[in-house]
This record gives C-alpha cells, sequence and structure tokens, in this order.
C-alpha cells in the first residue's frame, strides 16, 4: 500500500436503493458504506441479485427507473483540473454531471455488444467521447490519441475502422475499456467486463488491466461473482448478500481466512484446480427473495452456523481484528456466546477446497 | 426390454462424427459459399455410470456436439452407435431414441413453458412416451423426489418465474429423467445459475449417474467443474479434440498447449501470480487454420510441421490422446515428409 491510497477517490455513507415506491417497493442495496483510495482496486462479489450492480449503477447515477435512491451521500473527489473539489455525485444536476463522467469517473459495462452502437465504426465512437470534453481539439489529434488508446490495449490501429460486429468478443470488451481510459479517469468502474468471454481471453484482459493500473494509477471498482478472480486482482474485496455488505477485508486476507459463512460458502462453491478430489457442498437453499426477505441476518435460513439471535435481529457491519476488515455476523460479536467454527476462526488459515 | 447394465457399459458411441454448416460468402454474390466445419471428426464413447466431460471455449462445436448425440443436428459425416446398434441418421429420430437419448439445456428459464405449471412439463413427456395415465401422477412425483425437489406438492403447481434457477434446472432435469433415458446430455447445465447453488446441482448430476447407471455427458467452458465430475474428460479446440484422458490427468498434467493454457488461465488464488501469465499469440479467435493445426496460430509452440499438416492422435497410454505433432513419434514425422515429396 503506498501514501497514494490514503486519498480518498470516492466515498459513499449509508447508501441505499430501491426499487418501485411505498408497499411494493423492493430494497436492492441497504445502508452501503465505503471508500476507496486513489489507485486502489476495490472488488465487489456477489451472486445476482445481490444488488452489487445496482450498487454501482446508483453511485454513478444512471440507475433507471423504477430504481430510486432513497438515502446516502457519494462523494467523488475529483482529480486533474479540479483538484481536490468534493463532488456530490447525488445533488449534481445533469449538467455537472456530464462534466464528471468519463473524465473523472468512467464505466465498463458487461455486454460490450449492447454498450456499441451497432451502425457506427469503433473510430467514430471514439471520436465522440474525446470531442465532447474538449471541442477544440483537431480531428487529427483525436485519432492520434484513439491509436495511442488501442494501443494500449494491445489492439492495432486498424479496428478503429471495424464496426463492432466485426470483432471478437474480447477485442470489443478491450474497445470499451480503452474508451473508458479515453479521458485518463480518476476511477473506473467494471461491472463484470469479463463474464461473458472464454477463459483465456479474461486472462489476456485481467491481466492488461493490471498492467494498465500499475502505469496509469487509476482506481477500479470490479465487480464479479468469481470470487477467485478478485483474489488475484483486488486489493479489497466486499462481499455482498441481499443487498447488504456482508464481509470487506483485504483480497489476500479474505481468501486465506473468511470470517463470515457466505464467504467460506461462496469459496467452497468453486471446485479446485489441484488437490484431491473431494465432495463439496456449496451452499445449501437459495439466493432469498428481495421482496419477502427473511427476517434477521438475510442469509440465516443457509447459514450453518446460524443461532437464535441471526433469526430475529439484523447483524450490523462492524470492524473487527484493530479495525482493517469488517464483517456483519453475530459469530464476530464480543457479547456472542456461540462457538465460532475454527474455519471462520482468527487460528484458521482454511485454503478454498478444504470445506468447512 | 430392461436389459441388465453394469458400469462401465457402453450405451452411446459415435465414431467420426462431422458437422459442416454453410459459412458466409467471400464477398460477392456468386462466390463461393465458405464451409464452416463446427465438429471435425470426433469419436468419443459414453459409458454407463460415468460422466465424459466435454470442455470447450464458445465456439469449439462442443453444443453441436450434443445436439448430433440428441439427433437434433443431422451429421454430415460419422456414425452414432446405441448400444452396439447403428443408428440410421439419415432417417427421422424415432420416440424411442428421444426416450434413451435425454439433452438438458443451459438456459432454465428458456427451456420451461412459461404458462404451463411444473406438473405439465414432467407429466407431457411421460404421456408422450406412452406411461399409462394413471401411473403418470406417480412417476412425476418420483422423478421431482429424485432431484431432491420435496415436498412435491410445492413444486408441482408452481409456474417457472416462481421457482429460483436452480429449483427450475432441477425440474429440467427431472423432466429429462422421467422417461427412464440410459443417457443424459447436459449442455453447460450450471453455467446460468447462481454461484451458490452450482455445486448442488453438479452433486446432483454425478448421484443420478452414480444410482440410476446414466451414461453422461457433461458440457462446459469450466474446466475445474469437469475435474470435479468427470471421470473422463476430453477437450475440444475449433470442432476437434484435442485432448483427452480419465481421471484428473487433463487437468494435472496437460499435454497438449492448447489444454495447458486452459489450465493456466483459470483464475486460481492457489498460485498467486500476478504478471501476465500464459501468453498464446493474441489471434483473432474466429481465425482458424484449416490446413494444419488449428491451434497453430495462436499456439506458443508452434513448429513447421504444424502449419500445413494436421496434427494425429497421439497415443500417449492409460488412454491418454493429445492431437498435437509435439507428441508425435518421429515415425509419424516423417510419414508426413514423405508424403509432401
Amino acid at each position: 500500500m503506498n501514501e497514494d491510497s490514503l486519498v480518498p477517490v470516492l466515498d459513499v455513507t449509508n447508501f441505499s436503493v430501491d426499487y418501485g415506491y411505498g408497499d411494493d417497493a423492493v430494497r436492492a442495496v441497504s445502508d452501503v458504506s465505503f471508500s476507496l483510495g486513489r489507485s486502489q482496486v476495490l472488488g465487489v462479489a456477489g451472486e445476482s441479485g445481490s444488488g452489487k450492480s445496482t450498487l454501482v449503477y446508483g453511485l454513478t447515477r444512471l440507475l433507471r427507473a423504477p430504481g430510486v435512491i432513497t438515502s446516502g451521500e457519494v462523494t467523488l473527489h475529483l482529480a486533474g483540473e479540479r483538484n481536490g473539489e468534493a463532488f456530490n455525485v447525488l445533488t449534481a444536476s445533469e449538467d455537472e454531471l456530464r462534466q464528471v463522467r468519463w473524465s473523472q469517473v468512467s464505466i465498463v459495462m458487461q455486454s460490450a455488444l449492447n454498450a456499441l452502437n451497432p451502425l457506427r465504426r469503433v473510430g467514430k465512437e471514439f471520436d465522440e467521447v474525446l470531442r465532447r470534453h474538449d471541442r477544440t481539439s483537431s480531428k487529427t489529434a483525436r485519432q492520434e490519441r484513439a491509436i495511442e488508446l488501442l494501443a494500449l490495449v494491445g489492439l492495432a490501429a486498424d479496428r478503429l475502422q471495424r464496426f463492432p460486429h466485426e470483432l471478437s468478443g474480447g477485442q470489443r470488451q478491450r474497445v470499451m475499456i480503452a474508451m473508458a481510459l479515453a479521458l485518463r479517469p480518476e476511477l473506473v468502474i467494471m461491472d463484470e467486463p469479463t463474464t461473458a468471454l472464454d477463459v483465456v481471453t479474461q486472462r489476456e484482459i485481467v491481466s492488461e488491466l493490471y498492467e494498465l493500473r500499475q502505469k496509469l494509477g487509476f482506481a477500479m471498482i470490479f465487480i464479479t461473482h468469481d470470487l477467485s478472480l478478485l483474489v488475484e486482482l483486488a486489493d479489497e474485496i466486499m462481499v455482498m448478500y441481499a443487498g447488504e455488505i456482508v464481509e470487506r477485508a483485504p483480497a489476500v486476507e479474505l481468501h486465506g481466512a473468511p470470517r463470515h459463512p457466505y464467504t467460506l460458502g461462496l469459496m467452497n462453491s468453486f471446485p479446485p484446480l489441484q488437490g484431491d478430489r473431494v465432495r463439496m457442498t456449496g451452499i445449501p437453499g437459495s439466493p432469498p427473495n428481495l421482496k419477502s426477505p427473511p427476517g434477521g441476518c438475510a442469509f440465516h435460513p443457509r447459514c450453518p452456523s446460524a443461532h437464535d439471535r441471526c433469526r430475529t435481529q439484523a447483524p450490523p457491519l462492524v470492524a473487527i481484528e484493530d479495525g482493517h476488515r469488517s464483517v456483519a455476523c453475530w459469530l464476530h460479536d464480543s457479547s456472542s456466546t456461540e462457538v465460532v467454527p475454527v474455519s471462520l476462526s482468527r487460528r484458521a488459515a482454511s485454503r478454498i477446497g478444504q470445506g468447512a | 426390454m430392461m436389459e441388465q447394465v453394469t458400469r462401465g457399459d457402453i450405451v452411446l458411441e459415435a465414431r467420426g462424427l462431422s458437422r459442416e454448416f454453410a459459412g458466409r460468402n467471400e464477398s460477392g454474390l456468386f462466390r463461393k459459399k465458405r464451409r464452416v466445419r463446427a465438429v471435425d471428426d470426433v469419436s468419443i464413447t459414453l459409458r454407463a455410470g460415468e460422466v465424459l466431460a466435454i470442455v470447450g471455449e464458445s465456439g469449439s462445436g462442443k453444443s453441436v456436439l450434443a445436439r448430433m448425440l440428441a439427433r437434433i443436428v443431422v451429421p454430415t459425416e460419422g456414425e452414432l452407435l446405441l448400444r452396439g446398434e447403428l443408428i440410421a441418421l439419415r432417417e427421422r429420430r424415432t420416440a424411442a431414441y428421444a426416450g434413451e437419448v435425454q439433452l438438458v439445456l443451459q438456459d432454465p428459464f428458456a427451456s420451461a413453458n412459461p404458462v404451463r405449471r411444473v406438473r405439465h412439463s414432467l407429466e407431457r413427456p411421460l404421456l408422450i412416451h406412452g406411461t399409462p395415465k394413471e401411473d403418470v401422477v406417480v412417476r412425476a412425483r418420483e422423478v421431482l423426489a429424485s432431484v431432491a425437489l420435496t415436498p412435491q406438492d410445492e413444486y408441482l403447481d408452481r409456474y417457472p418465474h416462481e421457482l429460483s434457477g436452480g429449483q427450475l434446472q432441477r425440474v429440467n432435469i427431472a423432466r429429462g429423467l422421467s422417461v427412464n433415458p440410459k443417457v443424459l446430455l447436459a449442455d453447460e447445465p450450471i453455467s446460468m445459475l447462481d454461484v451458490s447453488v452450482r455445486l448442488g446441482v453438479l452433486n446432483l448430476l454425478r448421484e443420478l449417474c452414480d444410482t440410476r447407471l446414466l451414461a453422461m455427458m457433461y458440457i462446459t467452458h469450466d474446466i475445474a467443474s469437469a475435474r470435479y465430475i468427470a471421470d473422463e474428460s476430453a477437450v475440444m479446440y475449433a470442432g476437434q479434440v484435442v485432448e483427452r484422458a480419465r481421471g484428473t490427468r487433463v487437468m494435472d498434467a496437460p499435454i497438449h498447449p492448447y489444454t495447458q493454457l486452459l489450465v493456466d488461465s483459470v483464475p486460481n488464488p492457489e498460485k498467486l501470480s500476478k504478471q501476465s501469465s500464459p501468453t498464446a499469440h493474441n489471434v483473432d479467435s474466429t481465425h482458424f487454420n484449416y490446413e494444419g493445426c488449428r491451434f497453430s496460430p495462436r499456439c506458443p509452440q508452434v513448429m513447421d510441421i504444424c502449419r500445413g499438416n494436421q496434427p494425429p492422435e497421439v497415443d500417449l497410454g492409460d488412454g491418454h490422446m493429445a492431437r498435437c505433432w509435439l507428441s508425435a513419434s518421429d515415425a509419424q514425422r516423417t510419414a508426413v515428409k514423405i508424403l509432401a515429396k
């Protein structure tokens, strides 16, 4: 960790998002707080419906109706020309937002095919992004910059003449990443950028992202359901379940010794590529229906360590172990008399594959 | 009619199965159509009580292979044998064949009729395959129990949208099992499911295979899940099986450069190395070499011989096969040189 990581890029406090209004409202993101330092990579892991995408769409004000931000505060600490300015995302006008998008924060979505206009050549898309933010630039300067950006992600300059359908899935996603970096943003949000790709392509893109981050120093929020991918890429990992953060810890620690039963279950849901073949169980049951979430801790119906308190009271996210990681689980509450399973205790050096 | 089946008996065998599709025109209205070989000379054997995993990326031809085995797609070449009997591939698929070979597809929501209750989806195949009406209800309850959806009454009258992805995939598997097939072809059965319920479905498939002595083909892009469930694994690339072995040898000691690349590419926190790992030549993956080895344009260890000559299937002992010139014997290499002269 370097000093840069102490300078915040993004601060989020008590952020909640509902889908729908009134009695029909479904809480998709519930009271999420976190902050992200400069050039840090924050991984967000969770299953479908855990609220991980809703969270970032909310943060960037890209949420569409019936999504409603019901509470919270989101502060973006700007850099570049507006260095040091604290930008309140939730109260900003559309015009103000437009100035910040791309140049300070950019987003890469899961499906590049849907994000690119099928009727436009790739070069045209680049040209528009660059022109919108600097109307005085010349056409050749913009083209040179586009070629430079493509080179950054390992694509040849001739791709600018191509239409999206002429590119492979990996190439399209590289184009999206290059575009996201076009205006040198401080924060890049990646929403499952490699989920639709083959593993070999995923590996190439992840190593490229890692190198780009080293070189350009942007901060990144990386969303995926693949926890093992995050362990390789992220500095810190946030695990979400039913719209809440259930655990947050430095990546290596989370992988080496998870504290929340859900994190452990998630890790044991991926069969390992080495070692003896042992029977694994995953997590029993299915993710909760957010229309009628279970009372107490949302994970209790599937949790092997659930006890009475879990059924009635929802555990808050609290800092544990000198405050460098946090978990929302009654097992780790100081007043708890429950026996913490070895696999979740402080002594644990559990590894993926050696079940709970 | 019920014959005694023992574990390891060959149930379904494919020999030299190929399928061509008409490709895009070489630009120009009257130019010759390009032919795309989606599956090229694949021979596999499905055995009772065993899982054969087919591992491949999108476009490798694994789904077309499954559809040929289910006789939904007619092969361009090759033979199919069900319990040693040659199937007349040019003729219409018979109901009897469909009753013995069932296919489970990737997307549980797309394969269930959204306006029909689970009961309907389970009973219909039974009626079609001649189960007497009075037995149908009992049988439907039986198969629901076998995929661990109990109490059955809770599920029979539900609509697909009332179930989670994992539950619905279990219904689809139950539907496949209801007619008591001998072969189950599962095409990416877990890739659309939530991560936390995937292992449950995978374990279910393995149990069904063991208890009913089903011959199962498990198609996946996830080589780690293949390692978990399979008795034998085959890796496909561009329509061909490039490596095959029993047990976990394909993952633990891969021989083919493509398999090695695949294994090295899987996110693996156990061997953390944040450097850029194995470098395949970054080639447009739609560009295959049809003359020589299909993988040669991307292969990090490519040799001259690979570019112009199809590699032979090299037997590495114990049923381990790799289709690669690197493993070929001197005799096999010389044979090519003589032919070239």
